[in-house]
């Protein structure tokens, strides 16, 4: 079970370099490596995987300090985010990453309006979200890359083989 | 025999002329008889040796290069990694002097305030759109902080602290949307509610200040302290918090909005202390920093040197309390933290200020 390992390493690196090193550099808007992280080994691993690894990630993420929201709401993110990047990444691998990638930091603030966060409202959005998106599709490719490179080529190949179809049923 | 005699009789001969040449040389000293001559010899060959070695130069040093190919990469290895070491050295010295001057100013500020304050540094940031915006520190209830404990740096409010372990603690920064502190407006005194605006704020660019009374004068460059709740719970008073910068005309409001900009960088916060102990006294104005003297300026200063604006009560000159306990494992992180040397100058600067408004006597 060496990739459940390399999983774990990976998402843990992400999620501490994430709030140590790259939320405190000077600029206003930095990208969500977390959210890459999780969007590029779910587009490996397929839609189940993606979406636990997801889960999990979005766990550690409500669960790392400093945190003063509820837990759990980085969860349904990243597992909604993960599911998806697992389910069309076969076919349409970079649309997918950039749909996801871009759409990720949409989906947090509309969960946040929903579930009721005071300052979270429509203009929230416009202000916040295409600066989000941009610099998340800039840092996009540089993730995916690192983590292919981490986790060697695609295995889901085999398993295709092994498995004709039971991906797209 | 016959090339040998004769080659003989010619070396006897240059040997002849080599020792005239010596003896007439030597005797002559200070009568140049060759004089001339070697002058010439010696420009014409220095000429000829000086473009010579300009050719074969790169190729002796080629040569030299490939001889002495190891250790010279060996060396250049050693002073790599030499010059990496002392950049990596003054930078982080770099750092050290700007950590240390934002200690100093925080200590300025609460010396002048009498807070007593822990100081502390950030660790992590959390800063996704939808979520707080939030900091950890490295100090923690060991050394003192609890829940609702007011959180400064040198320049003003930073936030405030909402959970706390051993050793760590969360802060909720002012310019979070869900938090809000009850300001005050400079001078007239009006009251007012200072609250973030999160991401339509640019990031703590810009927090929102409502007005309670709409017909009080709320003039652009005004600034803002904290009005302090009852025992300092969650914000202490006195605390400089932002200056307004536009005011939104609303018309038949009961309240009246502007924008302001806090006085610290929010974006960018270090060194923080947190004030374990409110002030005897509330300080009013006299944390704000010197009124710029063009009205259109902010104070935009980094690191404002803490002086009063307005003549300030007496009784306020108390030194910078740091209540860092002795037993807090780790030292190393706010190093400056215990140093009294590190915060007498700041409190130095800030009698002097003091001492030069007239009407102090009483202190």
């Amino acid at each position: 079970m060496p990739r459940i390992l390399i999983t774990t390493l990976l998402v843990l690196t992400a999620l501490v370099l994430q709030v140590t090193v790259v939320n405190r550099l000077p600029v206003s808007v930095v990208p969500d490596f977390v959210l890459l992280v999780v969007i590029a080994l779910a587009a490996i691993r397929g839609p189940v995987a993606g979406a636990t690894i997801g889960f999990f990630a979005g766990l550690g993420a409500d669960l790392l300090p400093p945190v003063d929201h509820a837990l759990g709401q980085h969860a349904l993110v990243l597992c909604l985010v993960g599911f998806a990047a697992g389910r069309w990444a076969e076919r349409r691998p970079l649309l997918t990453v950039a749909v996801c990638a871009a759409g990720g930091p949409a989906l947090a603030l509309a969960v946040a309006g929903l579930l009721g966060d005071p300052g979270v409202d429509l203009r929230t959005f416009e202000v916040a979200w295409p600066m989000a998106a941009f610099v998340n599709l800039l840092a996009a490719p540089v993730v995916v890359w690192a983590v292919l490179k981490v986790y060697g080529p695609r295995p889901e190949k085999a398993t295709a083989a092994a498995v004709p179809g039971w991906r797209r049923a | 025999m016959k090339d040998s005699r004769r080659s003989r009789l010619f070396l006897g001969l240059l040997l002849a002329a080599a020792l005239v040449l010596i003896t007439v040389d030597h005797r002559s000293e200070n009568t140049p008889v060759f004089g001339p001559m070697r002058t010439i010899v010696t420009s014409a060959f220095g000429a000829v040796e000086r473009g010579v070695s300009t050719v074969t130069e790169p190729i002796g040093g080629f040569v030299g290069a490939v001889a002495g190919a190891q250790g010279s990469r060996a060396q250049i290895n050693n002073l790599k990694t030499q010059n990496a070491k002392l950049q990596g050295e003054l930078s982080s010295q770099r750092i050290d002097k700007r950590r240390s001057a934002e200690l100093q100013a925080m200590l300025g500020l609460s010396g002048l305030g009498g807070y007593k304050v822990v100081p502390a540094q950030v660790v992590a940031r959390r800063a996704a759109p939808g979520f707080e915006d939030a900091v950890e520190i490295d100090a923690g209830t060991a050394d003192g902080i609890k829940p609702d404990m007011t959180v400064l740096n040198g320049e003003g409010l930073v936030g405030r602290v909402v959970s706390a372990t051993a050793s760590t603690a969360t802060v909720v920064l002012l310019c979070d949307p869900a938090s809000s502190a009850g300001a005050r407006l400079e001078g007239t005194g009006e009251l007012g509610v200072a609250s973030g605006l999160g991401a339509n704020g640019g990031s703590g660019r810009r927090i929102m200040f409502r007005l309670l009374d709409s017909t009080a004068p709320l003039p652009v460059g005004t600034r803002l302290v904290s009005f302090g709740s009852q025992q300092g719970v969650p914000y202490v008073a006195g605390v400089p918090i932002g200056t307004i910068e536009k005011v939104e005309a609303t018309p038949g409001e009961l309240t009246r909005t502007a924008y302001a900009k806090p006085f610290a960088d929010l974006s960018s916060v270090d060194v923080v202390g947190v004030v374990v102990e409110g002030p005897k006294r509330d300080p009013r104005d006299a944390l704000l920093p010197p009124a710029p003297k063009p009205a259109a300026k902010p104070a935009a200063k980094p690191a404002a040197k803490p002086k009063p604006a307005v003549p300030a009560l007496p009784g306020q000159q108390a030194p910078p309390q740091v209540a860092r306990p002795s037993q807090s494992p780790a030292p190393g992180d706010t190093a400056p933290g215990n140093d009294a040397p590190e915060n007498t100058p700041a409190t130095e600067q800030g009698r002097d200020g003091q001492t030069s408004i007239p009407g102090d006597e009483a202190a």
